[in-house]
């Protein structure tokens, strides 16, 4: 790793300001699981890295008066992993948190360091983009809000201008009734890239027999995390019968648009989204145990 | 009952406790006063002539004490093959070539100065597939030789052509096995220095001290008196110290041209790029037998990729051999294989050498074989298995041999009877159990012209031993294993021993940590020093006691009258009896052993091994059938050790080497493309996790080997052979689907079960 210049800013102007200043080349710095390897394995140089754990305010889990929450983007996972607010209220990240890393790269790992790496296969974006989380930025021109599901451009692309920061993600009030999964498909039992995940989240009525909503979003199986809105219509308002599930899953594997590389080819990956996608509507379903 | 007070004991590994705090002193932790930082440029193409290198740059920049090329070297070859130069310097032959090299005040200087260098290349065809190498218009990858194809070699007993035709029912089938990495946690590293008198003292990881001295200076001109190596703490080896590798001799020349130490540590994307992985071969397979569960032939068709240079890694085929000639009962055989060039990566030395992937093809088709004859696999293994005290067609001199146990007992734990006949299927998880077999060399293996180690064990005037040997410590526990049978010995506590294992210029000579061979060979010669310093104790006991030697015995720190133990004298009490005195003499002893095996002759045969350990292994697996996802869920491993000197380290290496192989197995592959390695992470090559470790439950058989030490045979490789056959064939238990490719991906699984259409 090359010889760079690093900061260690109190304050989110400060931090802005050094990011303005060194341009192109400076780095914001969470838990570096992703910036450090990158720069280890001389994929990308850092010339200035600006570490953001100093700044207060960033890495609180803190309830809203709306009744959503504002995740810090300095939380770790392993916080999301154990805080009993996110079991209560977002029992689904807090599950998808669990099924990331390791103990030790959740120890450091944060969710805005994840959503910003901007991986095709980063774990936090399905289920965040399932529950209408909002991403907060700050910058040089103030703050600004924007969906998550727009937030992602392409692969370690992001709505992120040079200079801004994701300072939050914001989250909706939870929905009464609704139940969500995080399923990820890999081949060892921990420490894997996702090759496929689904997040599938449904709010069912009052008998639990009908969906009056449903969301249905795919990581790795495209340049940004997918959401599959022709898979969804098929849940919503009908009752979710097999062959409905059948065909959301049929759906949903149509629109994955996967790649061929090192971990998976794009044929596994199509396969793989039809039978997460089902045994996601199962599960939700049938509370058949997760698989 | 064990009249043994050592052997046989759970003697924790002294390295344990510092390994675990991060205590211990690795290669990557040396430092010496003005050590350099070397590091080397390689070629970005798989095959090109090097027009000109220009360094004038790189020279120039500051911090940079140290440039070279293959102009600044003796124009030596190296390597099994004798076909490399550490630098290349009129073409490189594979990706990752080493073109030149710095050394500098600090890594990154040095990395900035490799960008410096400018190299023009002239590309040339290359050649990936080993078939395609072989073909008279194919790229000629050393012009010096007449063609690709580096050995041919046929192996054959009795009348397989004859037996084909005469057996009940023939199998045929062709096997894929793809690259794996040893890929310890510690990558490859070397550090050189020369003293004022210019003599080397090298640090390396190495597994071959002694022949590090002789390959260091056939490769650089160097004396082999005049280089020493001394051996860091190792981060794991598995076969890859086997050889030495241009990255050694590079770092010693450029000590050599700097004037100053360099030290020279791989990055873990150079470790995958560039060490040496297990062959990749295609192997083409059949065997016969008949109706009545006679195994009756086996015949195989080797190709091996040995990449753009041969290592020792190509003897892997002679392990191969034997694993096809002689495990089981097999009355005619016959091996062909052509080892070839080709333009990709190198491979070694990996733990199993060979055995891994012969042992792949002969217990997958062992399955196949008692199918086709309606027997129960594990019947038809048992009608065949090796027998004690046999000579094999291949003049493999079996002595000990525990199979048929090992069999009985992987089969009744894993719970086969029941759970064979009755593979279950639950929603879209199927189970299902497999069973392989393994034999290995566990009395060393003649392949170099002495299998020998030598041992020097003195006492000092406190009763302190020490035992200097040249066995190298690897991680396995030989540092431990040989002090238990020093200490047995000399009835005495393990306490009381120091071991010296690290340093050429002071251990005595051994050929290296190789064959599963430490615990039989090193524990022989240290056996045999230490008998030595026993007659010489017992002698000067004899007048304290007045009895005669025969009638004393060492044990629990004393020497004492066998038949009136009261009658004592403590064990340094004798020693200080001997030092003290006129005309007195100092207590030393030294062994040298080196076991009556042969090297195989040009027909394949011989008894490479002084004895042999064998295995079974039995796995229970859970197959998602619409994922393709196998799930190991329990492995039961049986061994014939011998006996086992330390129980402890014997299940430690079956449980790693378990591990290695549902690696190889299931999930490990080094992806190759056109010469270049794809995955270049341990994330992206998928090694198993902790938690991809099912239980394993270790079964050792004990034998008590005639020629071993205390009865012991060898096991370090074994755990691994048999494991990914065995879960192949529970695999096939489970869904009935053969994947003779490995690893067996999820993918590979659900495309089978696709193409079988359920
Ligand atoms: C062994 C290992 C296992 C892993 N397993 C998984 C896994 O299972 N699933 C998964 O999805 N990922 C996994 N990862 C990837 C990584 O751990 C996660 O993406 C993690 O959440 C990144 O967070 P971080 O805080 O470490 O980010 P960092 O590495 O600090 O930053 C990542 C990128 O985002 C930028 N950045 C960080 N924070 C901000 C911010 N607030 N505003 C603007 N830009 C910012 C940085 O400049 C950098 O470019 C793994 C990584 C490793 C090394």
């Amino acid at each position: 790793m090359r010889f760079f210049e690093y900061y260690a800013p109190k304050t989110l102007d400060e931090a802005i300001q050094l990011l303005v200043r060194h341009g192109e080349g400076a780095y914001p710095l969470a838990g570096g699981t992703d910036l450090v390897t990158k720069a280890r394995y001389g994929h990308l140089r850092p010339r200035v890295i600006v570490n953001l754990k100093r700044i207060p305010g960033l890495n609180d889990i803190a309830p809203e008066e709306d009744g959503g929450l504002r995740l810090g983007a300095l939380v770790t996972l392993a916080e999301i992993a154990r805080s009993l607010l996110m079991g209560e209220r977002y029992p689904l990240l807090a599950q998808t948190a669990r099924k990331m890393g390791s103990v030790l790269i959740r120890n450091l790992a944060t969710v805005g360091g994840n959503l910003c790496n901007a991986a095709p296969s980063a774990d936090m974006a399905p289920p965040l983009i399932a529950l209408g989380a909002e991403a907060v930025i700050v910058g040089p021109r103030g703050e600004r809000r924007v969906r998550l599901e727009k937030f992602f451009h392409g692969p370690g692309q992001t709505e992120l201008r040079h200079g801004e920061l994701l300072t939050a993600i914001r989250l909706p009030p939870p929905r009464p009734r609704t139940r969500g999964v995080y399923l990820k498909h890999i081949y060892r039992q921990a420490m894997d890239i996702a090759i496929v995940g689904v997040a599938v989240l449904l709010q069912f009525d009052e008998q639990e027999a009908i969906a009056e909503d449903a969301r249905i979003v795919l990581g790795a199986v495209a340049p940004t995390p997918l959401r599959v809105p022709e898979a969804e219509s098929v849940l919503i308002g009908a009752p979710l019968t097999e062959d409905r599930r059948l065909e959301a899953a049929r759906r949903a594997a149509r629109a994955a648009r996967p790649i061929d590389d090192t971990y998976s080819s794009a044929w596994y990956r199509r396969e793989m989204v039809g039978v997460l996608t089902r045994r996601a509507l199962e599960h939700l379903v049938s509370h058949s145990p997760e698989r | 009952m064990s009249t043994f007070s050592i052997i046989g004991k759970r003697i924790p590994k002294p390295d344990a406790i510092p390994k675990a705090t991060g205590q211990i002193i690795y290669g990557h932790d040396v430092k010496v006063p003005r050590m350099l930082y070397g590091k080397i440029l390689r070629s970005p193409l798989p095959h090109a002539r090097i027009l000109h290198i220009d360094t004038s740059r790189a020279e120039r920049l500051s911090g940079v004490k140290a440039v070279i090329t293959a102009k600044d070297l003796p124009p030596r070859r190296f390597g099994y093959g004798r076909d490399r130069t550490p630098l290349k310097g009129d073409k490189v032959r594979r990706c990752g070539d080493e073109v030149a090299a710095v050394a500098a005040i600090d890594e990154d200087i040095a990395e900035e100065a490799l960008e410096l260098i400018r190299v023009e290349y002239d590309p040339l065809p290359a050649v990936f597939d080993p078939q395609a190498a072989l073909r008279p218009d194919a790229p000629l990858i050393h012009e010096d030789r007449e063609s690709n194809l580096f050995r041919h070699q046929e192996y054959v007993h009795g009348e397989p052509d004859r037996a084909l035709e005469e057996a009940d029912v023939v199998v045929e089938d062709e096997f894929d096995l793809g690259y794996v990495q040893p890929a310890p946690l510690e990558t490859s590293f070397c550090l050189a220095a020369f003293d004022a008198s210019g003599k080397l003292t090298v640090w390396s990881t190495t597994q071959i001290p002694f022949l590090l001295q002789k390959d260091l200076s056939e490769a650089l001109g160097i004396p082999g008196r005049d280089i020493r190596v001394i051996q860091t703490a190792i981060g794991g080896s598995f076969g890859r110290g086997l050889d030495m590798y241009s990255f050694e001799p590079i770092c010693v020349w450029l000590a050599r041209k700097a004037g100053r130490p360099v030290r020279l540590a791989f990055t873990r994307q150079e470790e995958f790029a560039v060490s040496e992985a297990r062959q990749s071969m295609r192997i083409w397979a059949r065997a016969g037998a008949m109706r009545d569960g006679r195994l009756w032939v086996r015949e195989a068709k080797v190709l091996l990729d040995n990449g753009a240079y041969v290592s020792w890694g190509t003897v892997t085929t002679l392990v191969l051999m034997e694993t096809i000639g002689s495990l089981y009962r097999v009355p005619h055989a016959r091996v062909v294989y052509d080892s070839v060039y080709t333009n990709n990566p190198i491979t070694g030395a990996v733990r199993g050498f060979g055995n891994p992937q012969g042992t792949f093809v002969v217990e997958v088709q062992m399955d196949r074989l008692a199918e086709a004859i309606g027997m129960d696999p594990l019947e038809f293994r048992l009608r065949n298995a090796n027998r004690p005290f046999e000579e094999t067609p291949q003049g493999i001199k079996i002595t000990t041999c525990g199979l048929t146990e090992c069999l009985e007992e992987a089969a009744r734990r894993i719970g086969w009877s029941e759970k064979r006949a009755a593979p279950s299927r639950r929603g879209a998880i199927a189970r299902g159990v497999g069973i392989a077999a393994t034999m290995n060399v566990g009395g060393g293996a003649r392949i170099y012209r002495s299998d020998g180690c030598g041992c020097i064990v003195k006492v000092d005037d406190f009763g302190r031993v020490t035992v200097l040997t040249g066995a190298t410590e690897i991680g396995q526990g030989s540092d431990v294993v040989v002090v238990q049978i020093v200490a047995e010995e000399l009835g005495i506590r393990p306490e009381e021993i120091t071991i010296v294992n690290d340093d050429t210029a002071v251990t005595p000579w051994d050929v290296g940590v190789h064959a599963s061979r430490t615990t039989f060979i090193a524990g022989n010669a240290a056996l045999r020093a230490a008998r030595q310093v026993k007659a010489q104790i017992l002698e000067t006991a004899e007048e304290l006691l007045g009895a005669s030697a025969a009638e004393l015995e060492l044990r629990d720190g004393y020497v004492r009258i066998r038949e009136a133990p009261e009658q004592r004298i403590p064990f340094d009490k004798v020693v200080r009896a001997r030092h003290f005195r006129q005309g007195g003499q100092v207590i030393i002893g030294h062994g040298w052993y080196d076991p009556h095996n042969e090297m195989l002759g040009p027909d394949g045969k011989g008894n490479i091994s002084a004895t042999y350990g064998f295995g079974a292994q039995a796995v229970e697996v859970e197959v998602d059938v619409e994922t393709g996802k196998v799930r190991p869920l329990r492995v039961v491993s049986a061994h014939d050790v011998g006996r086992a000197i330390n129980p402890m380290y014997v299940e430690g290496q079956i449980e790693g080497g378990t591990v290695m192989g549902l690696g190889y197995a299931l999930s490990e592959h080094l992806q190759v493309h056109e010469g270049r390695v794809l995955n270049l992470t341990p994330f992206d090559y998928r090694m198993p996790t902790i938690m991809d470790a099912p239980p394993i439950e270790t079964v050792i058989i004990e034998t008590d080997d005639p020629e071993g030490p205390f009865g012991a045979k060898g096991v370090g490789e074994m755990g691994t052979n048999p494991t990914a056959a065995a879960v192949a064939n529970a695999i096939y238990n489970a869904i009935g689907v053969r994947i003779n490719s490995l690893p067996i991906t999820p993918e590979k699984v659900l495309r089978a079960l696709k193409e079988r259409g359920s």
